[in-house]
């Protein structure tokens, strides 16, 4: 058991040992300053914009940018599917897989350009290597990247600045963020033991009996599987994702994972206090995604370490529930696993979320619920603004005045954007799509009914809606009914808010800065985080204790009770 | 040694006139009058039930509508699709709730007429004491007769000594004289009034003629002077929101509509699990579970959950802002005035005193070289 959390413990404090450094490097390089990348990024940057006829010096304004973000996803969307539906004719594609089916093909197309990777395929099946690199590969990229230029917008908004390019601050969260971490991560992970090649499966004789062979697919892996973490992707190269031995060998590429998928998520909002200058405020915010994980990771491990019930009584002892879980990570990394996947809305798995206690269950969907639990690529630490847009403004008006946010006042359109992006969003992506499949007959495809079965659905949307595409699994989702539901929620839960949170950075750099004076409310103080804590709980979890109190709560019930 | 200037007038040898008093006497307004406030209060509030209106405090609206949904499946329970329970029964819960319902309803609406009815008992109190004026009307025989200002009529002349209020707005026909005009203009030195010239010649009523005597000719009609003005300006200021409360409405309408979303999808969801249970545990026990969810359960737990106190309360809350403002004699002509004080920082005056009380006013007398107070006062 000492083992399990000290293996907790010493990844969290990586994580947090990362932030700083990170963050900073972040902020150098969204703030135009000069960075040891600077000799390679520029020169190929100048090619870049060159070639796409990108007027870097040009800032856009907030519709400008919420047009540029939309217009070249869907330009991406677009491309990716057309590479799907003729992957058969196309090159690299040693098994001769032909297209997928037209709504799959969509569905997939959607939840890769959302950043999202819900997959209600298996990989090695599915997508010949050229589909998997070219197209998956390239959305992995470019929608990470788009998430990281939200947030920065939205950070210049907030802190009196321009917006800033679309187009550059794309093409920088790739070369110097994105681009030069993947190819260190990819060659650490190589050496780790993952493969890395464009030869097709390897057929081996099975040891069991030499006659009969055997089919071992592998593929272009490693450099798939750095960008997969660190970009919130979350879609796995294999069906099983980062429990396949490929896709995942060791307990140090498990950390090395964990670490990539909290490592953005985390540092951007000390980005934040560096564009703020104030990183008092900045680690004061991290504390409340932070201690919210703590929590979480608590309830899940310790769910996980206790084991069934059910089972320990068969088994005359208490033992850790390992039921879906890979032996060599064990009850602690997959927990672990499991809270960091769909806290940061990365959504790889490393065991499957289907066979947790229910406490597993409750914190996985309380996650995405939340989405601010350092939240997604980009979009999570601008939702925690928001949010705290949204907190400074209740207790503005408590103290009787004009609420401000570093010194910009919020008035009826920010609180319209703010709460709308954050508290309307979700539960339509979400609930209204549950009641729809719970009600009409024959579509849920649910493996498990009852309480286990509403999670099952919940989880679905909300991994869409909360772009973390990890599944419950135990879903029959490859079908028309899901693959286009989950897309609306899937398109609804993305560029709603990015839209919104465009416009709203946009106003908020257009006010006149107040200085600050004795009377205004500070909003880098213990005080303030507490309310701002509260604020989020209250509002973000209040929307979804119904389905919560249903699912998770009422099977842990079911389960304590020996029924079922 | 300090001595309050008011507090010894008879030492003095003229008397010195004090416009406030002494701090705690100074309330010029007499207190509104409370009386028949909660009967007219308890008749708006069933006016306000006017859809229109009501349209206005959407959290409220809401709580409203199922109102006259929950008063229909009273009236007939199966409205909605049948009921398995206890038609009887059905119809007390239905009826418990509707009454619940309209109860807050009505509450919501009685807080916000009390409120408001309250601002109106305190602008009636200053008109009354307008009209308190006394007027030396001059009549054609040359006579004087005192008159009530309000009886004044256009072209009518009046007399006005030095220490009297101008009765009315007029023009001056006849003397030379100062007149403080800091309750309207803010200017606390007198201004020479004179006739013949247009900017001299006029006079407002409610200013107060400090020295001489003069003869104005009056040139307006009650109700339409400077300050009749001013107070239709304060009554007839439209209630409006101030940006704030318009904020906080949006707020509370999402919230309204995050949990109308999730009321409308629990059916299906405990409908799913009612499905499972009844499978699971009605198959050995032989009772169902799948009673159907009642409409008068779903829209309680939608007043239960939307902001139903802030909601209601909202407006009150504005109203209530204006009144206590009005209680230290200041008019405030909007809740947006209120709501911009709450902003202000630091406050710049042209000079000491006129914000507060439209002159200036002597706190305290501090004789140097030896003089005594009783010196420095008859100076002053």
């Amino acid at each position: 058991m000492l083992q399990g959390w000290i293996q907790i413990v010493l990844t969290l404090l990586i994580v947090v040992a990362i932030t700083p450094f990170f963050g900073r490097y972040m902020a150098r390089v969204f703030l135009g300053q000069h960075t040891i990348l600077d000799p390679v990024a520029i020169p190929l940057e100048r090619s870049i914009y060159g070639l796409s006829g990108v007027r870097s010096q040009e800032n856009m304004t907030g519709w400008q940018y919420a047009r540029a973000v939309l217009y070249s996803n869907l330009a991406m969307l677009v491309f990716i599917y057309l590479i799907f539906m003729f992957q058969g004719i196309l090159p690299f594609n040693p098994t001769g897989l032909s297209a997928p089916s037209w709504d799959l093909a969509l569905h997939t197309a959607i939840s890769f350009v959302t950043n999202t990777n819900q997959q209600h395929y298996s990989g090695e099946t599915t997508f010949s290597y050229f589909s998997q690199f070219a197209a998956l590969g390239f959305m992995m990229f470019t929608s990470a990247a788009t998430g990281i230029a939200v947030a920065i917008a939205f950070i210049r908004g907030l802190t009196g600045r321009p917006l800033g390019n679309f187009y550059v601050d794309l093409v920088q969260s790739i070369t110097r963020i994105l681009l030069p971490i993947s190819i260190v991560g990819a060659i650490v992970l190589i050496a780790a033991g993952m493969p890395e090649t464009l030869a097709g499966p390897a057929i081996v004789p099975t040891l069991e009996d030499p006659g009969i062979s055997q089919a071992i697919a592998r593929g272009p892996v490693a450099h798939y599987e750095i960008i997969k973490e660190l970009g919130e992707n979350g879609g796995g190269f294999f069906g099983i994702n980062s429990a396949h031995p490929f896709e995942n060998p060791n307990g140090f590429t498990n950390l090395i994972e964990l670490v990539a998928i909290l490592s953005i998520p985390t540092s951007l909002i000390i980005t934040y206090g560096m564009f703020a200058n104030n990183l008092k405020q900045a680690w004061l915010v991290f504390s409340i995604p932070f201690a919210i994980l703590v929590v979480f990771i608590i309830i899940t491990a310790i769910g996980e370490y206790q084991g069934n019930p059910a089972v320990n009584a068969l088994l005359g002892g208490q033992a850790p529930n390992l039921e879906g879980k890979e032996v060599r990570f064990g009850w602690a990394q997959s927990a672990l696993f499991a809270v960091f996947t769909t806290a940061s809305m990365c959504g790889a798995v490393n065991s499957l979320h289907d066979s947790f206690m229910p406490n597993g269950g409750f914190v996985t969907l309380s996650n995405m619920f939340l989405q601010i639990v350092f939240g997604g690529q980009g979009t999570g630490t601008a939702y925690l603004f928001a949010y705290l847009i949204l907190a400074v403004f209740v207790t503005g008006l408590m103290v009787g005045r004009t609420p401000e946010f570093l010194g910009r006042k919020i008035e009826k359109r920010e609180v319209v954007l703010a709460s709308f992006l954050i508290l309307l969003v979700h539960p339509i992506a979400i609930l209204i799509p549950t009641a729809l499949t719970l009600a009409i007959p024959g579509v849920s495809g649910i493996s498990n009914p009852g309480f286990h079965g509403l999670s099952q659905v919940v989880y679905e949307y909300a991994s869409a809606a909360a772009n973390n595409g990890s599944g419950f699994e135990g879903l029959g989702d490859a079908t028309l009914w899901w693959n286009l539901s989950t897309s609306f929620s899937l398109l609804a839960g993305r560029y709603i808010p990015i839209v919104a949170l465009l416009l709203l950075a946009d106003s908020m750099s257009r006010k006149q800065p107040v200085p600050a004076t004795a009377g205004t409310l500070r909003t880098d103080t213990g005080l303030f985080t507490g309310v701002t804590a509260g604020v989020i709980l209250i509002l973000g979890a209040l929307t979804f204790f119904p389905a919560l109190a249903l699912g998770p709560v009422a099977e842990a019930f079911q389960i304590i009770n020996g029924i079922g | 040694m300090k001595t309050r200037n008011s507090s010894s007038p008879a030492t003095s040898s003229r008397p010195i006139r004090v416009p406030g008093g002494r701090r705690g006497d100074r309330n010029h307004t007499p207190k509104a009058d409370r009386k028949g406030l909660y009967q007219r209060a308890i008749r708006e509030s069933f006016v306000k039930l006017n859809p229109r209106v009501a349209v206005r405090n959407p959290v409220m609206f809401v709580v409203w509508l199922g109102t006259i949904v929950t008063l229909l499946v009273t009236i007939n329970p199966n409205l909605f699709g049948t009921v398995q329970a206890d038609v009887g029964q059905q119809r007390l819960l239905n009826g418990i709730i509707t009454f619940i319902l309209f109860f807050t309803v009505l509450f919501a609406n009685f807080a916000e007429a009390v409120a408001e009815g309250r601002g109106k008992a305190q602008a009636d109190a200053l008109r009354s004491t307008r009209s308190d004026t006394i007027a030396h009307k001059l009549l054609p025989d040359g006579k004087i007769q005192e008159v009530n200002s309000t009886e004044l009529r256009r072209g009518d002349q009046v007399k006005v000594v030095a220490g009297d209020m101008i009765p009315a707005d007029g023009d001056v026909i006849q003397g030379i004289g100062s007149v403080d005009e800091s309750a309207i203009t803010g200017e606390s030195a007198p201004v020479l009034k004179q006739p013949g010239t247009d900017i001299a010649s006029s006079v407002t009523g409610g200013t107060r003629l400090l020295s001489d005597e003069l003869i104005v000719r009056i040139t307006s009609d009650p109700g339409q002077g400077f300050i009749d003005r001013m107070i239709s300006l304060v009554e007839g200021a439209e209630r409006s929101k101030t940006p704030n409360e318009i904020a906080l409405t949006v707020l509370l309408a999402v919230l309204t509509q995050v949990f109308l979303i999730v009321v409308a999808t629990t059916p299906s969801i405990s409908g799913y699990i009612a499905g499972f249970l009844d499978s699971v545990v009605g198959a050995a026990t032989g009772n169902s579970l799948r009673a159907g969810t009642s409409i008068a359960i779903l829209i309680s737990l939608l007043v239960a959950l939307i902001p139903t106190t802030i909601g209601g309360l909202l407006s009150a809350i504005g109203i209530a802002g204006m009144d206590r403002v009005a209680q230290f004699n200041v008019i405030a002509t909007s809740g947006r005035a209120v709501e911009a004080c709450g902003d202000v920082n630091t406050l710049v005056l042209d000079k000491t005193g006129t914000i507060t009380l439209g002159n200036r006013l002597a706190d305290e007398f501090i004789p140097v070289n030896g003089h005594s107070v009783q010196e420095v006062a008859n100076i002053v």
